[in-house]
């Protein structure tokens, strides 16, 4: 029999147990939930989606190892976090994109955004979303070419229907696809990623049944696109649900609007963040003529996050008023 | 159990449920220790001062120390035998000045604090619980009858019993509701009477659902009384929770329920409060769970005070593999101890030994911004923001946004997937914050 006197016993405080769910699950459960559209992508696309998705994740975890073995810091890419940013930048491209531009993307998000503010944690804007405004800035040509699915080579050269719809046009044009086929992504054109709405939103099921992702911010980002799109359209649902099932949004809202590190961080502040991208994203896609607006609308909230938290500290049991916060 | 995990704010965190080792297993009464230790402060407040010397023989029941002012308790001899010291012995809090009792097996009774069912005047009945030496016995060790003792200008109106028993492993309240469930219905209404009470709930936990029929029994058709069934959720079981949850009023910061004309009591301490007032009893015994993985029979006692925890680890069959960590309490705020000369107090719900593999240290990463720590702080704080002010010195921050409002619950470094000790920096911006006060 084991006595108590033969055990050595720990004397730290409490509390005692912990959680099993550390970062790395959590990063892996993102990780699983991109498979969904990468399945999608790999159906419409072809397997060229797989290669650009793999292209994503070798360099982006290549980077962060080269920048953390550089500055002779913790080599943390046992954290899946750059895996999941290699994943959504080989998904937020259309298939006519060369794998050069990921590269370049990764480079961007991996280093630029996220380890020269200092790494995990400390970046201000999502990376993923950042490296693709960068992209679709200075690299147009090569990875704004619309094709419709294909096979092989035989790959047609599309507008989106966010040309249609956008720049304070109140109608939908004859040329953008029916809402079911927007939906299953069938006959669409778009970045490999996000075309199929069924996939992401299988994903975002499985996200928020694993508690990973808190499904009001996506909810509330796309439901604000819907009902300001709805009152500009004049009640039209089809104008208002091609504008919801199409271009970025819903990839965005489930994946990148849901980022813990470029998010807000209090309840209040998640509703402000959500609410403010969908005013931003259905604004720029309304009085401008260019089409990416998620992504500016994603990093404008990344940058006014802080400000939103500090002001939105949840009121304290037992006190009147919310806690006065410093801005760190 | 599996619960649907939804991310949002919640008053709590899903911890595990590790109850299902004692939950069944009827109460059955501890082994007599021959030496019998009486931590003069198991109580919050003044410690009690001895009113024995070295060589005393004493009787079950007499009064040994007495409390020192109003927010202090009394310590009864809970066997008769010889006082051989009084010294310090290790307890819950490390060493402390405690009356030490050679047993001598004969429970010699001592003369009752009042003739049994007596009608007394609601004063009689305060006197008594005052003088049977009653705290709260869920774990919070504070004097009953202060709680009971409002100023005039705060009518109390409401009573929680809180049956609520939220940490991981606990199950003597839940057993104490189904075995002593007429006893503690005879506590509720003792209570009753001392107050004008308009509304009284027992909350308990959805998962002790078989306690509910046995209270319903006891409780009968007196419709004063209602039963509150909460969600399984930690820390369900914390006074000011309860009183959110059940009548929805907030506890000012550095309140008491009192304030919120509210008084909430452990079902424990009420049935002491009837052992007390009926039965004319002190406080001399409890029901405490020993139990964990590496026990190999964990069971519910109902223990003297005073018994040493090595007298029950001998009656649960001792280890089966090794144990990493020895709690007075439960996993998520019990205090960590290393002698089995522990003994059992007044707040002693559970003793938890925890598997050497489950006790390991992980190392810290960056933090993510998940905000779970928000999501299941109870009391809405913002822990990272007060860890980090903590980490860079900024104490008057850690202030601002409510440090001492932290209740020392735990989820915050429960639920971290980063393995920040946020409840570690918070306590000590709690004691670096009193300290600055004394100073000033």
């Amino acid at each position: 029999m084991v006595n108590l006197q033969d055990m050595t016993l720990k004397m730290t405080a409490s509390p005692h147990l912990k959680s099993p769910k550390k970062t790395d699950w959590i990063m892996k459960q993102v990780v699983i939930a991109l498979l969904f559209p990468l399945a999608a992508a790999i159906y419409f696309f072809g397997i060229k989606s797989l290669f650009m998705v793999i292209v994503g994740i070798l360099s982006s975890v290549l980077f962060e190892y080269a920048y953390q073995k550089i500055k002779d810091q913790p080599v943390r890419i046992n954290d899946y976090s750059a895996v999941i940013t290699g994943m959504l930048l080989g998904l937020s491209v259309p298939v006519t994109a060369p794998y050069w531009s990921i590269v370049v993307g990764s480079f961007f998000a991996i280093v630029i955004i996220k380890q020269l503010p200092g790494g995990i944690g400390r970046n201000m804007f999502n990376p993923a979303v950042g490296a693709r405004v960068m992209l679709k800035v200075f690299f147009s040509p090569w990875i704004t070419n619309w094709v419709t699915p294909g096979r092989g080579t035989d790959v047609v050269s599309t507008a989106t229907p966010l040309e249609s719809i956008g720049h304070f046009s109140r109608t939908v044009g004859e040329d953008v696809p029916g809402l079911w086929d927007l939906f299953l992504g069938v006959n669409l054109g778009g970045n490999i990623g996000e075309t199929s709405k069924a996939m992401i939103l299988l994903a975002f099921i499985y996200l928020v049944v694993r508690g990973v992702i808190n499904m009001k911010i996506p909810l509330l980002y796309v439901i604000t696109v819907a009902v300001i799109s709805s009152i500009y359209g004049g009640y039209d649902t089809t104008y208002m649900m091609t504008h919801v099932l199409s271009g970025t949004l819903v990839f965005a809202a489930v994946f990148m609007a849901t980022d813990y590190t470029s998010g807000a961080l209090t309840p209040g502040g998640q509703t402000i963040f959500a609410i403010g991208a969908g005013v931003l994203t259905i604004g720029i896609r309304i009085l401008f003529d260019f089409p990416g607006g998620v992504g500016f609308a994603i990093l404008i909230m990344n940058a006014l996050s802080p400000l939103i938290d500090k002001y939105l500290a949840p009121r304290i049991y037992g006190h009147k008023k919310r806690p006065k916060v410093s801005l760190s | 159990m599996l619960n649907l995990k939804l991310k949002y704010k919640r008053r709590g965190a899903y911890t595990e449920e590790r109850k299902e080792r004692t939950e069944h297993k009827v109460i059955v009464d501890a082994p007599l220790s021959d030496t019998m230790i009486y931590p003069l402060n198991m109580h919050i407040g003044k410690p009690a001062e001895p009113i024995v010397e070295v060589g005393d023989h004493v009787k079950m029941g007499q009064l040994i120390a007495e409390k020192q002012g109003f927010v202090s308790a009394n310590i009864y001899a809970s066997v008769s035998g010889t006082v051989e010291a009084i010294k310090d012995m290790p307890s819950m809090h490390g060493p402390n000045r405690a009356i030490v009792i050679q047993n001598d097996f004969k429970d010699t009774p001592a003369p009752l604090l009042v003739e049994p069912n007596q009608h007394l005047t609601p004063q009689e009945k305060l006197a008594l619980v005052e003088k049977a030496g009653i705290v709260g016995m869920g774990g919070a060790t504070f004097p009953t009858h202060v709680k009971l003792s409002p100023p005039k200008e705060k009518q109390i109106d409401t009573l929680i019993i809180n049956g609520a028993e939220c940490e991981t492993y606990s199950t003597a309240d839940h057993r104490l509701m189904i075995e002593s469930a007429d006893d503690i219905i005879a506590g509720v209404k003792e209570l009753l009477s001392l107050f004008p009470i308009k509304q009284t709930y027992i909350a308990i936990e959805t998962n002790v659902h078989d306690s509910v029929e046995a209270l319903k029994r006891a409780i009968g058709d007196d419709t004063r009384i209602k039963i509150k069934e909460l969600e399984t959720l930690y820390p369900q079981g914390a006074e000011k929770q309860l009183i959110k949850t059940l009548v929805n009023r907030e506890v000012p910061s550095a309140g008491l329920p009192l304030d919120v004309h509210t008084i909430v009591a452990n079902v424990s301490t009420v049935r002491a409060v009837y052992l007390a007032i009926q039965k004319g009893l002190p406080l001399l015994d409890r029901v405490t769970t020993l139990t964990g993985e590496p026990i190999k029979d964990p069971q519910n006692f109902r223990v003297r005070i005073g018994t040493p925890i090595q007298v029950l680890i001998d009656a649960s069959g001792g280890f089966v593999s090794k144990t990493g960590k020895m709690l007075h309490g439960g996993p998520m705020m019990g205090k960590p101890i290393t002698s089995g000369q522990v003994p059992i107090t007044k707040g002693t719900s559970v003793v938890t030994f925890l598997p050497k593999e489950e006790v390991k240290e992980d190392e810290r990463t960056p933090c993510i911004k998940c905000a779970e720590c928000l999501n299941v702080c109870p009391v809405s704080l913002q822990p990272i923001l007060i860890s980090n002010a903590y980490e860079k010195g900024d104490i008057d921050e850690a202030e601002r946004l409510g440090a001492m409002d932290c209740i020392d619950c735990g989820n915050c470094s429960f639920i971290c997937p980063a393995n920040i000790p946020l409840l570690d920096n918070i306590r000590q911006a709690k004691t670096e914050i009193r300290a600055r006060k004394e100073k000033a």
